[in-house]
């Protein structure tokens, strides 16, 4: 071999005892199994800022890709000290608070609060005080559902039902400003019974505007019920089974959408709801679309009870015997009602002062948002918008 | 004076691109929200200049003044780019447009678009597909999660209708055996038919992918405000912005314009061949051309305001699933309807006919269907509401 | 209904379905009203801005003390008048407006008939871009409205 060969023999064989002992290190230096197509969860705040919560909602997701590992509800950011802020105030001061905690429907709070406290004094509401009550709450029934229609739609994409629902709304809302004065804090109910007498005219004006209703809600229907792309986007997402709905304590639509009718209205009669005509809506799937069927067909059931309400009104006495001073006897008392979110309970533990020693709330939208990580596992982020919507949370109440 | 050619190649372009972004901020914009506010029983803005026509000014000067912010992470080179690549394909893509026949300007004969490129809709598929790049950088470079999966999302989207309106273009072209969109015009006028009655199907489908192109409702996931806030564009502010959404409206222009071009006979007046129909000619062309666009952007308007929106897999499988295959079949059908009559236009007219019967015979199905389907919820109701 | 499904099934007429809803409301009246040229005017019992009496008030403090969130501030002294006898004289009414909730409980509270304070004087329109000065009203914003630059009354309600 001449010298060139011997050099490029040398020079090679020394590359390859180089590239042998750099194998042998890297073969010690690496793990059996390799970390190229390790799937990582992302962790995305969905935050107290976005469009389609509700009000300030922080969820925490874990996600991997699209698919929801976990969602876990962060509550908190509107809360406010209503429980002790009726704890320092006489009990008739306590209802302009109520307002607040559900402000989409607050009729039904003040109801609630004082059906708890009516209880612990054992008063005697009288009848046309009860009708009227009555129709001020399936009013903010009817404008609570055309809310939640609203915004449904506008998560989801469809951006006009929201303007149609609202335009009903407006109108239920003059019905209440002309009543009570106020549109959405309305302080409308009073220990005993109400404030005020209704003025005149309202009640014609009501009824025609209940006989409207069925034709507007017609719209809505056509443009949403049938439609394949809502049905792509609600059938399916979310369901839970009624067994669960009792096991978690849902109520409200949620559980009356997933078969079982239970509706305080019918189950726990309170005011004159026994005497009235109407049907509890059932759905069988307990799916998104079932939820949606069931609240427009409440809303549809809603323009009944007001109109039977409106036929049987009589004059009469608006309020009942009353103490000046309101000191319950020193017991405690649960009340609740069917609120548009389920069931709005109060529990009021009294030790004979003017003040309340306890006022403990039940919210339903708490109770309901407890099942967003249940109902969310296994679906796409875009059905977490379609899911918070379907429990129809009000941030207000969710926090107090 | 004999002016070269070129001139007028310029002065159209400068005309294009001066106009073009003009209208789409003064006019286009303007219009949807006062037609969104109108179908939503409502005004829309109409305090800005008279019934708001000044609100398109009022918002362009809000968006160049506004602070231009920049991600601290992000990438800058490329954050800066992104708006600008999806727009310059969308004002390039006007270039093919033929907006009306020859004018006559003193001595010499103008054509009224700037260049009749005989690949035209090829030319315009690919610069369109351009466009994509925009939002994938505009996505990525924003360093945020929700930019990025908008970003992902509207890619994938786009890229995956982009087969099926390039199908449904495929059966038009089987129909005037030429890419170039003057020709296809100039065709529609030989054969007296405009071919959205041969090739309604191909128009069906051209349209829906071309509505799911522009990210537009019911396939706008990828930039709803409820889900991922504004996706891809979440970052973008100021002029940026105004580049992203000129984008996003030149290319609804565009797809009008080409919907228009091939489908509906471009600027020829209904009946051109028609002498009793000779007065319609006194229109001029380009009004005929201007009006059949608007009717288009006043469809992707109605639908905006109806629909909801599909979500991303439901998306994917409808281009996927229905629309291709679909396609494909129009084009067996219509291939098929050429070759079995003799002479190139008589299967066209058969198919024609067939297909205006379908539709006629849909049109009454559709009212059919609406009773039924109120029917069907008033009987789904637990008692029947008296009233 | 089988037809209907069918229908469904071969073509997307549910989709025109609400095409139509929307074209119908294209050209159906609109609803806005076009604020500031028109405006809806509230109720008769709607609750608006403050307005105090000061002759009609008897300084009994009431609806400071059913104030539920104790924004009423009242001070008063005893002072002898012409016969002699003792009257109350108002020192300070303060309302803290920024944090009132126009609930309505003081006037619901007032014993005097007419009211001393009421609250049903359809006035709304109390922006101001100062807040403590005009959004603090003490006894003679409450009672003379020109005072209070901010608001802007619909009607001066007199009555109680």
């Amino acid at each position: 071999m001449s010298q060139a060969e011997k050099d490029e023999a040398a020079y090679f064989a020394e590359r390859a005892k180089a590239a042998a002992a750099s194998a042998d290190a890297a073969a010690a230096a690496t793990p059996a199994d390799h970390t190229l197509f390790d799937v990582q969860e992302m962790e995305l705040n969905f935050g107290p800022q976005h469009p389609s919560t509700h009000g300030v909602l922080r969820i925490v997701l874990k996600v991997d890709g699209e698919k929801i590992l976990e969602a876990r509800p962060d509550v908190g950011y509107l809360h406010r000290g209503t429980e002790k802020l009726f704890e320092t105030e006489t009990y008739p001061m306590g209802i302009p608070h109520t307002d607040r905690m559900d402000y989409i429907a607050a009729a039904t709070n003040n109801h609630a609060f004082c059906i708890a406290i009516e209880k612990l004094l054992g008063v005697e509401i009288p009848r046309r005080a009860q009708l009227i009550r009555v129709i001020l709450d399936e009013l903010q029934r009817l404008s609570s559902h055309l809310v939640w229609l609203g915004t449904s739609g506008i998560d989801l994409g469809a951006v006009t039902p929201f303007w149609y629902a609202f335009r009903e709304r407006e109108q239920i809302l003059d019905f209440f400003e002309e009543y009570c004065g106020a549109r959405l804090t309305l302080n409308c109910m009073r220990i005993g019974g109400l404030p005020f007498d209704l003025t005149p005219g309202w009640t014609e004006r009501l009824s025609e505007f209940v006989s409207d209703l069925p034709s507007r809600i017609d719209d809505y229907e056509q443009l949403l019920t049938d439609n394949r792309i809502w049905k792509k986007r609600t059938v399916g997402v979310g369901v839970i089974s009624a067994e669960e709905c009792v096991e978690w304590g849902l109520t409200g639509p949620i559980i009356r959408g997933s078969g079982l009718a239970w509706d305080l209205r019918r189950a726990q009669p309170y005011e004159c709801y026994e005497e009235l005509d109407f049907v509890v809506p059932t759905r069988q799937n307990g799916d998104t679309y079932d939820r949606y069927i069931v609240r427009v067909q409440e809303m549809r059931q809603s323009a009944r009870i007001i109109r039977q309400c409106l036929d049987r009104l009589e004059p009469g006495e608006i309020r009942g015997k009353v103490p000046r001073v309101i000191k319950p006897p020193a017991e405690e008392v649960y009340a609740s009602i069917e609120s548009p979110k389920g069931e709005l309970g109060f529990y009021c533990v009294s030790n004979g002062s003017n003040k309340p020693y306890r006022m403990h709330v039940r919210p339903p939208s708490f109770i309901n948002l407890q099942a967003l990580p249940r109902l969310a596992k296994g679906h796409l982020v875009s059905d977490l918008v379609a899911l918070i919507g379907t429990i129809d949370i009000v941030l207000g109440e969710v926090d107090r | 004076m004999n002016l070269p050619p070129a001139f007028w190649t310029y002065l159209k372009v400068v005309l294009l691109v001066a106009t073009v972004p003009a209208i789409v901020g003064f006019v286009i914009v303007l219009a949807e929200r006062r037609i969104m506010g109108f179908m939503q029983v409502r005004l829309g803005p109409n305090r800005v200049g008279p019934e708001g026509t000044l609100q398109g000014l009022a918002d362009l000067l809000k968006l160049v003044t506004k602070e231009d912010i920049t991600p601290a992470k992000a990438e800058k080179a490329v954050h800066f780019l992104a708006p600008v690549l999806s727009v310059i394909p969308a004002l390039t893509a006007l270039a093919v447009i033929p907006f009306g026949p020859p004018v006559r300007v003193g001595r010499t004969i103008v054509p009224l678009w700037v260049a009749d490129v005989n690949i035209g809709l090829l030319f315009l598929l690919a610069i369109t597909s351009i466009g994509v790049y925009g939002i994938i950088l505009g996505g990525w470079s924003s360093n945020n999660k929700y930019s990025l999966l908008g970003g992902l999302r509207s890619a994938a989207q786009l890229v995956s209708y982009e087969v099926p309106m390039a199908l449904a273009l495929v059966s038009v072209l089987l129909m005037t055996r030429s890419l170039s969109l003057v020709e296809i015009v100039k065709r529609q006028e030989a054969t007296e038919l405009w071919f959205v009655f041969p090739g309604l199907v191909a128009f069906f489908i051209y349209f829906v992918s071309g509505v799911a192109e522009t990210n537009r409702n019911p396939f706008d996931l990828p930039e709803a405000e409820s889900e991922l806030v504004s996706g891809f564009n979440t970052e973008y502010s100021g002029v940026k912005f105004a580049f992203f959404f000129l984008g996003e409206y030149t290319a609804m222009i565009i797809i009008s314009c080409v919907a228009v071009t091939v489908f509906f006979g471009g600027w020829l007046p209904p009946f051109p061949n028609v002498k009793a129909l000779e007065f319609l000619w006194q229109i001029p062309p380009v009004l005929w051309f201007l009006a059949k666009v608007g009717v288009f952007l006043f469809a992707y308007i109605w639908f905006r305001s109806t629909f909801p929106r599909y979500r991303f897999d439901q998306l994917m499988a409808l281009g996927w699933k229905w629309l291709i295959p679909l396609a494909l079949a129009n084009i067996l059908v219509v291939a098929f309807a050429i070759l079995l009559f003799p002479g190139r236009t008589t299967g066209l007219v058969w198919l024609a006919w067939i297909f205006g019967g379908l539709f006629v015979v849909m049109s009454l199905l559709a009212k059919l269907r609406q009773k039924l389907a109120r029917r069907e919820r008033l009987a789904a109701e637990p008692h029947p509401v008296e009233s | 209904m089988a037809l209907k499904k069918w229908l469904d099934k071969i073509a997307l007429l549910d989709l025109f379905d609400g095409l139509s809803v929307t074209g119908r409301h294209l050209l159906k009246k609109k609803v806005t009203i076009e604020y500031p040229e028109q405006k809806k005017l509230p109720s008769d019992r709607f609750r608006g801005m403050f307005r105090l009496d000061e002759e009609r008030c008897i300084k009994c403090t009431l609806c400071a003390i059913e104030c539920p969130i104790n924004i009423i501030y009242i001070d008063w002294h005893n002072e002898k008048d012409e016969q002699n006898k003792s009257v109350k004289v108002l020192d300070r009414f303060d309302v803290d407006l920024k944090r009132c909730m126009f609930c309505q409980l003081c006037e619901e509270a007032c014993p005097t008939v007419p009211k001393s304070i009421w609250l049903t004087t359809k006035t709304y329109e109390m922006a101001a871009y100062d807040r403590n000065e005009s959004l603090y009203l003490d006894i003679r914003k409450l009672t003379d409205w020109r005072q209070a630059p901010n608001v802007k009354p619909f009607t001066v309600v007199e009555r109680g």
